[in-house]
């Protein structure tokens, strides 16, 4: 494996939460601390374009701890919150 | 050489045809540089234009944010890689306009510290400079900080666009007084009115959009494109009024002769393709966004629209009026 790639095993779901609501954050133009993990992401003032630009985002920094990451998009439409994000990828992560 | 304009050719009525010639119209008699983004098989006669190819295509009726997604390889989002690496200064598109704005938004950026960039659309104003209407479409359901950004961006636009020194800057409300308006306008007004560096003229009403004592109008994206429309169905009832009635019998021709030769400043003014447009502001590139039934003509201003915000320097403007530091 590529000395750049880092290892999914250096994740946790802590750390996967806290990459999800940094980037929601900077999205929102709201402080991490403001994004909360089981308030709906509509209720934090994401709409369908925020949500896309948010699994962007995870997909290009979680594709250097598994190439080629992917949220599929038929699973978009479940992931309504930021605890049902961060179960979403640490299950495709295999990370406990 | 600046760099050239990245132009959708698979998006809107008339595309490929009225797209293309549009182009050609452009580099012809207006010296722009254009590049093609589309399907090459569906294209037809590129009329010796550079081609970016493409094998997909976002349609009118595509959801917006999930097209951008699905049709990685459609004109509209190659267009906006054209902008995003460097290729181009600025996309133009008659396509689908929430997939535009998608398409420019998750490629190009937002400008740092924008909430949500908005759409921005003249309103022609006889005699003087347009008014600007912020936002006229983007964002449905806003909050007072983002009004307050659509309102420091639109009288940045206008003092770089137009030349205009001191924009004023309207609130569209229900009445004069501050206290008129939802909780949403009310709270804005109040914002506005402590804002430094923005000459706010306090609120304006519907009928105050044509002609207009201000130079921004702002408000909602759900209001905004309503009130546009609104004044879009006007005009056209109005002016399809007067043809009529100047058609009548062989006195009202010969009036309407004389009186068309007044009128026809004000008529060019007020056709939409000769407006070039509405503007995304607040990404971190440029993106014109052309009426969907747009012809050769639209197109070419939409393009001259384009090229003149890139020479003005707008983005940058933009940028430092959000993050001044």
């Amino acid at each position: 494996m590529s000395a750049d790639v880092a290892q999914p095993s250096s994740l946790d779901k802590a750390k996967i939460s806290s990459l999800v609501r940094e980037q929601l954050a900077e999205i929102l133009e709201k402080s991490p601390g403001e994004i909360a993990e089981d308030v709906p992401f509509t209720d934090l003032g994401a709409d369908s374009l925020a949500l896309i630009e948010l699994v962007e985002a995870l997909e290009e920094s979680l594709s250097t701890y598994s190439a080629g990451f992917h949220i599929d998009d038929e699973d978009l439409e479940s992931l309504t919150s930021v605890r049902e994000a961060v179960d979403y990828v640490a299950a495709k992560l295999k990370v406990a | 050489m600046g760099l050239p304009i990245a132009l959708d050719a698979m998006g809107g009525d008339f595309a490929p045809g009225e797209i293309v010639a549009g182009a050609r119209r452009a580099v012809d008699e207006l010296g722009l540089e254009v590049i093609l983004v589309g399907v090459p098989d569906l294209m037809g006669d590129p009329q010796g234009l550079e081609v970016v190819g493409c094998t997909e295509i976002i349609a009118m009726d595509d959801d917006p944010a999930s097209s951008v997604r699905k049709k990685k390889d459609s004109s509209l989002v190659r267009a906006a890689e054209l902008v995003r690496d460097g290729r181009a200064c600025a996309m133009v598109s008659a396509g689908n306009t929430g997939a535009t704005m998608a398409s420019a938004l998750l490629r190009m950026g937002r400008l740092p510290g924008v909430v949500r960039p908005c759409i921005a659309t003249p309103i022609p104003n006889p005699g003087t400079t347009p008014t600007l209407l912020v936002d006229a479409g983007a964002n449905s359901e806003c909050s007072a900080e983002m009004l307050v950004q659509f309102a420091q961006m639109g009288a940045t636009f206008v003092r770089s666009y137009y030349g205009v020194d001191d924009p004023k800057v309207g609130l569209l409300s229900i009445g004069e007084e501050p206290t008129k308006g939802t909780p949403l306008v009310k709270e804005t007004h109040h914002l506005l009115a402590e804002l430094d560096g923005l000459n706010f003229a306090g609120n304006v009403e519907g009928r105050d959009l044509v002609p207009s004592p201000v130079d921004v109008v702002v408000t909602d994206g759900f209001t905004g494109n309503v009130a546009l429309k609104t004044l879009e169905g006007c005009l056209r009832f109005v002016f399809g009024t007067v043809l009529s009635a100047i058609a009548t019998n062989d006195d009202t021709r010969a009036a309407g002769r004389v009186l068309l030769e007044y009128l026809a400043p004000v008529v060019h003014d007020l056709t939409p393709e000769n407006q070039g447009g509405a503007l995304l502001l607040g990404l971190d590139g440029i993106c014109v966004i052309s009426h969907g039934s747009s012809n050769a003509t639209a197109i070419m201003n939409a393009l001259r629209v384009a090229d003149e915000m890139d020479r003005a320097g707008v983005v940058e403007k933009l940028r430092k009026t959000i993050r001044p530091d």
